[in-house]
């Protein structure tokens, strides 16, 4: 399934760069000698307001993709907000530089957003890094707003990931779609991470389906592998990992628990998490007197998952909308079967032969669950080593950066439209009133940057040292290939 | 003594002078720009003008006086506490580094750090003000735990210099302290 995206995905691609030569032909302008390079390298600054030590998949996509680019020769830095403490630059593995700058945060580790303030940071960042493509994360960070906002300003290359799904009916997805629409309507490209997903922002953002590319996220199966020698005999263990959040269907699993445990007294409960809906839980286990059937495990660490998994033979996931689920790809990696509901970008996901689908209703989940335990009884499921060796090469980080990869590359050739010619294009596109005032913002953004430029000139900054990339001081990839390093190195060069 | 140029991190021009009193000890020393009178123009005029304006409306000639008297105290107190004329690091191995800021009044600012208290001196990056910047600084060692920084003392923290200036300070440190 992954192969059949991955074609889907080249071809795309190579249709688009075929389009992008015949603009460039006619307008000579756009032409730029170094785009038809492939072996191109490229500085890459990820912005978004959530990395670690928040805990959460973008963060995690975030850190294992920079990983992989690094390891590719690329030269990636992230920028995030300071955490409590912890502020200023750190270097994490393989010379991966984050700066947490102090900004502040207002509502989920989500900064402020006045389009302004952030600038002359970012700018700083921008600058010293001598940045090529700015990659923001999540339409739930201002930040990453910001830095699209900014480093057009700037006349930088933008990619943007959206991580997740959104409505179309209430007042406040109409007001976040709207912002969206602005933000993304000079962005040059656009990641998704599943196919729901991508028809889900097209249509929020009202976009050129052209510039939207379709991406899904990795789990690492190194870390997810099989042992079902932790299972306990005799019991069926049904192990629960998400967030205990409305979204995650926890109602939903607060149905199905009494009315299976009642059918089959060996089905065992075992639920990682935290969340304000873990009450709901509590009282279901209260009510009906599950306690020894039922275990609630609280917030589990990220490495401690797997050992989670193991100990289960069926994964159950209930979300009420999801635009790429990880939490079952790492269950079915871990040799479990999957159950999930049939919700945004679920049914992309996995074969189905390795996932049952069912509605989100609590019958429709109950009845799909005792197929499947049905199942497990009769000993008609594939071993959890099957299932592990047809998982494990779906969805690799390494696939997922060579794609991502190609998107710089194609982003890298494309022209950073001028003051005017922005101007304009955010009236056409987003209509005549909020089009003038973010035209406006734009202008006030242009002039801000102008007067930075005037107080500290960009040559008055340092460029700072490289960690990764072709001119890296340190890191693996500089000690194992240096002569192609420095032969790829030559065309970045300023 | 070489020619090269050196700025500090708001572009304006800095001098760095070292004098090699012997292979283990060597005294560097940067020198800020002198106040320019430009600058005092602007500040004067500014209070001035201000106290005119007071002046104008309440016609109390105190306001004139004491914008006088606040102008004169207030440049005593910028060049005896505040601007900074040059900061020298005397680095001496095997002893210690002593660190000293001459203030534009003439006032000397000295201390000294022993060298079985420091654990080495390094370039950082720091975020100031709304820039992020490179900084040189010294790692005081942790008595208890001899691995372990207790705190860092940063060196140049009026001039700010630039990372070619700190990078030329911090090879000739580090040359120091490796013999000894």
């Amino acid at each position: 399934m992954g192969q059949r995206r991955k074609k889907a995905d080249v071809s795309a691609s190579s249709e688009k760069r075929a389009s992008e030569a015949d603009t460039a032909a006619s307008n000579p302008t756009a032409s730029n000698p170094t785009a038809s390079n492939p072996n191109r390298k490229h500085s890459i600054c990820m912005v978004s307001d959530f990395f670690y030590p928040n805990m959460g998949g973008v963060e995690s996509h975030i850190y294992q993709l920079s990983q992989c680019l690094i390891e590719k020769g690329h030269k990636v830095v992230i920028a995030t907000h300071a955490y409590g403490r912890r502020k200023g630059v750190r270097y994490l593995t393989n010379g991966l530089k984050v700066y947490y700058l102090p900004l502040q945060v207002m509502y989920n580790q989500s900064t402020a957003t006045t389009c302004f303030h952030s600038l002359p940071l970012l700018r700083c960042v921008f600058v010293r890094e001598a940045v090529t493509v700015v990659h923001a994360h999540s339409s739930f960070s201002a930040m990453a707003h910001d830095a699209l906002f900014h480093a057009k300003t700037m006349g930088l290359n933008t990619v943007f990931t959206d991580h997740s799904l959104f409505g179309f009916a209430d007042m406040s997805s109409v007001l976040t779609n709207k912002l969206l629409t602005v933000s993304l309507c000079d962005t040059d490209h656009i990641v998704c991470v599943s196919y729901t997903s991508k028809e889900n922002t097209v249509l929020r953002a009202t976009l050129d389906p052209q510039i939207v590319s379709v991406i899904p996220n990795a789990v690492d199966p190194t870390d997810f592998t099989p042992d079902p020698s932790q299972r306990r005999g005799g019991r069926i263990t049904v192990v629960v990992i998400s967030r205990l959040v409305y979204r995650k269907g926890i109602d939903l699993l607060g149905g199905i628990i009494p009315e299976l445990c009642l059918k089959h007294p060996d089905l065992h409960f075992l639920i990682g998490g935290e969340g304000p809906k873990r009450i709901v839980l509590e009282e279901v286990r209260e009510k009906y007197q599950l306690h020894d059937r039922v275990r609630l495990l609280g917030a589990l660490e990220h490495r401690d998952v797997r050992g989670v998994l193991v100990q289960g033979h069926i994964f159950l996931n209930t979300s009420l909308t999801e635009a790429f689920c990880m939490a079952i790809v790492e269950g079915a990696s871990c040799g479990l079967q999957v159950v999930s509901t049939r919700v945004g970008g679920i049914p992309e996901v996995l074969p189905e032969d390795l996932i049952s689908l069912c509605d989100p209703t609590v019958r429709s989940l109950c009845a799909g669950l005792e197929a499947v335990i049905t199942q497990l009884r009769s000993g008609a499921v594939p071993s959890p080593a099957d299932i592990h060796a047809r998982v494990r090469s779906l969805y690799t980080w390494r696939n997922v950066a060579g794609r991502t990869e190609k998107v710089y590359d194609r982003v890298a050739g494309e022209e950073v439209l001028p003051l005017d010619r922005r101007l304009l294009r955010l009236r056409q596109h987003c209509g005549s009133v909020a089009g003038s005032i973010f035209a406006f913002v734009a202008v006030l953004n242009f002039l801000f940057l102008l007067l930075l430029q005037w107080l500290v000139p960009d040559q008055v900054m340092d460029r700072a040292v490289d960690a990764s990339g072709p001119r890296a001081l340190w890191g693996p990839s500089q000690r194992d290939h240096p002569a192609e390093e420095a032969g790829a190195g030559a065309p970045t060069a300023e | 003594m070489d020619n090269e140029k050196y700025t500090d991190i708001n572009g304006k021009a800095i001098a760095l002078n070292y004098q090699r009193h012997s292979s283990f000890c060597t005294e560097f020393t940067v020198s800020s720009p002198k106040v320019s009178i430009g600058k005092v123009m602007v500040a004067t005029c500014f209070v001035w003008i201000f106290a005119y304006a007071v002046f104008f409306f309440t016609d109390n000639t105190a306001v004139l006086s004491s914008a006088i008297i606040i102008t004169l105290i207030g440049m005593m107190l910028y060049i005896h506490f505040v601007k900074i004329d040059h900061e020298s690091l005397l680095v001496i191995g095997s002893l210690g580094i002593q660190l000293s800021s001459s203030y534009a009044s003439g006032r000397e600012h000295t201390s000294f750090i022993e060298m079985s208290k420091i654990k080495d001196i390094v370039i950082n990056e720091a975020i100031y003000m709304h820039q992020i910047i490179y900084y040189l600084c010294i790692l005081l060692r942790d008595p208890a735990d001899t691995s372990a920084v207790s705190s860092v003392v940063p060196l140049f923290q009026s001039s700010k210099p630039r990372l070619n200036c700190l990078v030329k300070v911090y090879k000739s440190c580090q040359e120091i302290i490796s013999k000894c």
